[in-house]
């Protein structure tokens, strides 16, 4: 791949990536080694990738994988069968607090989301990815993301409703993929 | 289908309309089309959506990571084996060949048809991706939702403006054509603009409308003295020729 075609991918899909992984990863410094992990990976094996169409739908995966790997081992995963039920109807309320925030106080009630949800949530927001390739993504069934995105709503409306949260930082081992690169 | 069935698959419909053309919501958003209490829901729903992705857009990431990222790139990509390039010349001289021999059709390809306005309009809303920023967007989109506004008859447009603050912008011909989703009454339409002088002959919409549909969606292409317009919805012809 020619520098300008790298060019090109980088200028296209490091903003909403970055979104993403500051979404995952909840501090700057993850989210921006998080991206670049994701094109170091990109620029050692994307040029395997032979459909170049499906470079975007590679790089969130490839971002979302990194990002599971390097969380803390044991940490625990919810079962959906555990979560309750989604939320109620939207309010006009909901609607006027939302219009109020700015971009980050929105990506903080995200922060509060449970990570199950968060990332199918987040790309819903990102809209770059359709909900098929947010399950191809994500490896999970398309029925599965309609459910956590109706549940990921409903937290993050009571998130919204109660006050942005100061979400707890997710320790996030960055030392061996810094050695990588 | 009933509107619990509904919810549950609209609530994966990207707030910018992007998955307009999406066969597996189709009937959804036809039912929220005729159910006011399901569109007033979608409505909603849709609303909040698109002020959180709007927010969510407006995160930027730290200056100097896109030149990290670029630096380590071209530090870190593999060199392609002589084997592979020199593969990829043959490749190529092949290819030269095929065109050649194949009586230049591939060197010389003859000029693609334009589209017309209407049609462009449908394929982009069908296949394209939507969205778009800034104040004079907002305010046109605003207005475009109000029950009350008429397309057809004419509509505060401020092309420059338009363009210069982040409205979506696709080229016909050549030239600037604006694109706007907007909502009505729980459902979603999108509005092509383009200056009449910009709009080619062979794209040429009239100034009555005319009226198209292809995959679900229907479109209805006029023009005035400035601009030449394209509506295309998914809700039926019935709902776009509502709105003129």
């Amino acid at each position: 791949m020619s520098d300008e075609t790298f060019t090109r991918l980088v200028d296209q899909h490091y903003p909403p990536l970055y979104r993403f992984a500051l979404s995952l990863a909840r501090n700057s410094a993850d989210a921006c080694d998080l991206t670049q992990q994701t094109f170091y990976l990109w620029a050692t094996h994307g040029h395997t990738l032979r459909d170049l169409t499906k470079a975007k739908t590679w790089l969130f995966t490839t971002l979302y994988r990194e990002f599971l790997r390097g969380r803390r081992r044991g940490a625990r995963v919810t079962s959906i069968e555990e979560l309750p039920p989604g939320g109620a109807e939207l309010a006009d309320a909901d609607l006027d607090q939302a219009r109020r925030l700015d971009g980050g106080l929105v990506l903080a009630a995200l922060g509060g989301v449970e990570e199950v949800f968060r990332a199918p949530l987040t790309l819903f927001y990102l809209e770059e990815l359709s909900y098929q390739e947010i399950a191809e993504t994500l490896d999970v069934p398309i029925g599965t993301v309609m459910s956590r995105l109706a549940r990921g709503k409903a937290q993050l409306r009571a998130a919204l409703a109660a006050g942005v949260p100061s979400a707890a930082v997710v320790p996030f081992p960055v030392t061996e993929r810094r050695k990588q690169s | 289908m009933n509107n619990d069935e509904a919810k549950f698959l609209l609530q994966a419909y990207r707030p910018h309309g992007q998955d307009a053309g999406d066969p597996a919501l189709a009937d959804a958003l036809a039912q929220a089309g005729r159910d006011p209490a399901l569109r007033a829901w979608q409505a909603r729903e849709q609303a909040f959506d698109l002020v959180i992705a709007e927010k969510l857009a407006s995160v930027t990431p730290p200056p100097d990571l896109r030149a990290a990222i670029l630096a380590g790139g071209r530090a870190t990509r593999p060199e392609r084996a002589w084997w592979q390039t020199r593969w990829l010349a043959v490749a190529a001289s092949v290819a030269l060949l095929l065109a050649v021999v194949g009586g230049g059709r591939l060197l010389f390809p003859g000029a693609t048809p334009l589209p017309t306005l209407g049609q462009f309009a449908l394929d982009d809303t069908l296949h394209g991706k939507h969205g778009g920023k800034g104040e004079p967007m907002g305010a046109l989109q605003a207005l475009l939702g109000q029950p009350s506004t008429r397309l057809g008859a004419g509509l505060p447009v401020d092309f420059a403006a338009l363009e210069a603050t982040g409205c979506r912008t696709l080229s016909l011909g050549g030239n600037p054509l604006l694109e706007i989703c907007f909502q009505r009454e729980g459902a979603v339409y999108h509005l092509y603009i383009m200056r009449a002088g910009d709009l080619p002959a062979a794209a040429g919409a009239s100034s009555g409308p005319e009226l198209l549909a292809q995959g679900g969606a229907s479109a209805a292409s006029w023009r005035d003295g400035q601009f030449a317009y394209a509506l295309v919805g998914t809700g039926g012809m019935d709902a776009v020729k509502h709105l003129l």
